[in-house]
């Protein structure tokens, strides 16, 4: 699989009349990546998933999953492919393994083999005979996730695969996706578990009103957090005059507090400290901050 | 294991742990009683008074009680009851898989869409049939208990065949009732059809122009319009034939072509 892109789409735009859901997308997963697609709700995470599913026919541009062009009548390429979207769902009326065994017949695995693996490896063995509807939320999501592992597939595509999941089980999660990918499985996930993402993924993809606004790895997101130093005084209106005065710009913020982004501040803390008590405003509090990777998102999508 | 053979093994266990099998075969059997009851009451109206199965002023004319007017009686049924329980399977195999929201995980498969539907059509046949060979087996049971005169190897096989040729065409009468299910992304749409097409057949057939109108020619071929309508003729068969046809082929197009966006 040396050189073929796991995922490949190009320029991928679907329309609903005027309404562009996803906007010349244009994104590549190698083999043994974790791509994170980044969103609000609405951003269109779901259905840029759908078209590179072939659930929903792009409007304009291509996809190719595993070096094969998606589209009606190429289904080769789904064996090798598993996916989770949306809420995860089964039939209500099978148990655990009858649901997976009609995943397994119909991803054209024989024998009972990969049904009793795939339950071994999601702890789903205490339900593997109970019915699906009886399943809590957390259980369920196991579930979707069993059936997109069942045959092994060289590129995973999970939306919000941490759903319903207990902390221990986002842990577990995290730890098989991590392993998988190890063994050079692609990934793409959506997710709004920013953290999550930061410890998972490889490369980060933020949507925004259907266009990739922004593409790196965690560290380039983390780069994009703007450093501030954070100042609270007791006359909040006579320390801003004062800063203004020495050419600081300053910024008010909702905690009663001071805001400085320039350079000259942040590198010297103790300067803006002494200008303060020289001007009789005495802080009771300065810091250097950071933005927090969701303050980072977050900003990355408003300046979108 | 075969894509099409691994496809109908998947839809039969869906169908199995379904409770709509055990409904449909009760709704058979009330229906096979009821077509009994009938022929008890022709054949003794003055016991059937004393019972209280029918009013003291009441008087039933015109109906014989033997063998082949039970098999036409049985026809008939197929032709009126399968129009809403045949369709009721088709609906519910198409039509769930958009209630439960399942239809995600059938739309990028190694087995093609359209080997799902062709699955969801066989096992659809397959279940009218045996119904419909249910209701003759209990007919027989039933015909047997209550005594009916003219029996005959030769009548029970007729009956059959008029009953089996009944269930095929009311088989493919109800295609399109999957295509409703499945572009109306639930049940709704299709049990919305599948009224609407029953309704409009009665209403046709007493028109007269029910050769003309693919959902009146059961009706028509089994005589439950009346024995003075004229038999449907070979225009209303091939009428039906393409509506079966057709609501395949557009079934199987929509499930290959559509957004499946929600």
């Amino acid at each position: 699989m040396t050189g073929i892109q796991a995922i490949d789409a190009t320029g991928l735009t679907k329309r609903y009349g005027e309404v562009a859901a996803v906007d010349q997308l244009t994104l590549t997963v190698a083999p043994g990546e974790i791509y994170a697609l980044l969103g609000l709700n609405g951003a269109g995470k779901t259905t840029t998933i759908r078209m590179l599913l072939g659930m929903v026919r792009p409007t304009s541009g291509r996809v190719s999953l595993l070096g094969t062009r998606v589209g009606p009548g190429a289904h080769a390429m789904w064996s090798r492919v598993g996916y989770l979207v949306e809420t995860p769902t089964a039939y209500p009326d099978l148990t655990v393994t009858e649901n997976l065994r009609v995943a397994a017949r119909l991803r054209g695995l024989s024998g009972g083999e990969p049904v009793s693996d795939v339950i071994t490896r999601l702890n789903l063995g205490t339900y593997a005979h109970h019915r699906a509807r009886t399943l809590s939320l957390g259980n369920a999501q196991r579930l979707g996730l069993a059936k997109a592992l069942i045959h092994r597939p060289d590129l995973l595509v999970l939306d919000e695969p941490a759903n319903g999941l207990d902390p221990a089980g986002v842990a577990e999660i995290r730890a098989l996706l991590g392993e998988l990918a190890r063994d050079g499985v692609a990934v793409l996930l959506s997710s709004h578990i920013l953290t999550e993402v930061a410890r998972l993924a490889t490369r980060i993809g933020v949507l925004d009103q259907g266009k990739l606004v922004w593409e790196g790895d965690t560290t380039d997101l983390v780069a994009q957090a703007r450093p501030r130093l954070s100042v609270l005084a007791r006359d909040r209106d006579a320390a801003a005059a004062a800063l203004r005065a020495a050419g600081h710009p300053v910024s008010l913020n909702g905690d009663d507090g001071l805001e400085l982004e320039d350079k000259r501040a942040i590198g010297r803390p103790d300067e803006i400290a002494t200008l303060l008590v020289t001007a009789g405003c005495l802080p009771s509090r300065l810091a250097v901050e950071q933005d927090d990777l969701e303050t980072c998102f977050l900003r990355l999508v408003s300046t979108s | 294991m075969n894509p099409a053979a691994a496809a109908i093994r998947v839809e039969l266990l869906k169908a199995r742990r379904s409770r709509l099998p055990w409904v449909t075969a009760a709704a058979f059997t009330v229906a096979g009683a009821f077509g009994g009851l009938i022929m008890f009451i022709l054949q003794n109206l003055r016991r059937a008074r004393s019972l209280g199965l029918l009013g003291t002023k009441a008087s039933l004319t015109g109906g014989t009680a033997d063998w082949p007017a039970y098999f036409a009686l049985l026809a008939q049924t197929a032709a009126a009851g399968g129009a809403l329980l045949f369709g009721l399977v088709v609906v519910w195999l198409f039509g769930r898989e958009f209630s439960q929201d399942t239809v995600k995980d059938l739309l990028a498969l190694p087995t093609a869409r359209t080997t799902i539907v062709g699955a969801k059509f066989a096992v659809a046949t397959a279940w009218s049939l045996l119904l419909s060979c249910y209701l003759f087996v209990l007919g027989l049971l039933i015909g047997t208990v209550i005594g009916l005169p003219g029996w005959s190897a030769e009548v029970a096989f007729h009956g059959l065949a008029v009953l089996l040729i009944t269930t095929a065409l009311t088989v493919l009468l109800v295609t399109p009732f999957a295509l409703a299910a499945s572009a109306g992304r639930g049940y709704l749409a299709g049990v919305a059809a599948m009224i609407a097409a029953v309704f409009s057949a009665q209403v046709v057939a007493l028109l007269g122009y029910g050769q003309y109108f693919p959902w009146s020619v059961p009706a028509l071929y089994t005589q439950l319009a009346g024995p003075d309508r004229d038999p449907p003729g070979a225009l209303g068969f091939t009428l039906v034939a393409l509506v079966g046809v057709a609501g395949i082929a557009a079934t199987a197009a929509w499930w290959r072509h559509a957004d499946h966006d929600r």
